[in-house]
């Protein structure tokens, strides 16, 4: 690119597009983050469902276990992005928006959690964290401009709101498998899909 | 009436560094030169007109020993940028 070349006003516009374009490559994800956030949280609630009809153990147990590798994983990341040599070039407003989203969730998420434990009531937990779950999909389908991540959210609210109605375990279970389904792994693959195509373009 | 082009910006690599630099929150000189597909040598003295106009802030630090160069936008520069994109569709409205 020259610096003093006379452009025409076409050539001006021309640049402009390309650069916008390749700034907004930055702003690309590949859903694979929410693709196994998803299949973690469909796995659990199924496993659970299986383990309360054929009792192996104790009936969170699954939910227990997940907990451990989540917050492993969790910290696993945070070394590896500490000590990772990879350059981060450039930074953009949306991901410093989806790092404090992803940060404001996790907190909302213990919250939860906590509040289970502390006799909120198994059902009642869970479809608190489905409607966290929605929430979270509405604000990054908005941020993304990601339409498939808006239908999951009020998808999910309604499964929220259904989960306020439900008594059993069993039941509650089958509505968050819905919920991961729903909200994360089939919007995830799309948003998969379409960075590939993007990518190879 | 048509408003006279920024001559700031309505240069190639200029331009390139500015429609990239408003997207963005800040960009490392090292990804600049690989978008716009310049050279260092021109690059830095197109980044440097940026500056002095006062379109972009520079940030020069070391990162691992290694010079890191960090540019961004500045309001100034996303006002200019926005009266020239303005100019520009007056006169392609008329063409």
């Amino acid at each position: 690119m020259k610096p003093e070349q006379v452009m025409t006003e076409q050539e001006s516009f021309s640049i402009i597009q390309r650069m916008i374009n390749a700034a907004k490559q930055e702003q690309k994800d590949n859903g694979m983050g929410w693709i196994i956030w998803g299949w973690m949280l469909f796995t659990v609630s199924i496993l659970t469902v299986l383990n309360i009809r054929f009792s192996w153990f104790q009936t969170f147990a699954f939910w227990n276990a997940f907990g451990i590798c989540s917050i492993l994983l969790l910290i696993a990341g945070v070394i590896k992005k500490y000590y990772s040599k990879k350059k981060n070039d450039v930074q953009t407003y949306y991901n410093d928006l989806f790092k404090l989203l992803n940060i404001g969730f996790f907190i909302s998420l213990s919250f939860i959690i906590i509040a289970i434990n502390k006799g909120v009531g198994i059902v009642f937990g869970f479809a608190l964290l489905i409607n966290l779950y929605a929430f979270w999909m509405l604000i990054y389908g908005a941020a993304s401009n990601f339409k498939p991540s808006i239908i999951a959210a009020f998808i999910t609210w309604g499964l929220a709101f259904a989960g306020l109605f439900v008594t059993s375990v069993e039941m509650i279970m089958y509505i968050q498998a819905a919920a991961a389904l729903i909200g994360y792994i089939i919007p995830g693959h799309m948003a998969n899909k379409a960075y590939k195509q993007h990518s190879s373009v | 009436m048509f408003k006279d082009l920024d001559p700031i910006l309505h240069s190639q690599l200029r331009l390139a560094v500015m429609s990239l630099l408003i997207g963005l929150k800040e960009a490392e000189f090292t990804y600049i030169k690989e978008k716009t597909k310049s050279t260092a040598g021109n690059l830095s003295v197109q980044i440097q007109k940026l500056k002095d106009a006062g379109y972009i802030t520079v940030e020069k630090q070391f990162k691992d020993n290694y010079p890191l160069t960090t540019c961004k936008i500045t309001s100034q520069g996303i006002k200019a940028f926005e009266q020239y994109v303005k100019a520009l569709q007056q006169y392609l409205h008329v063409k």
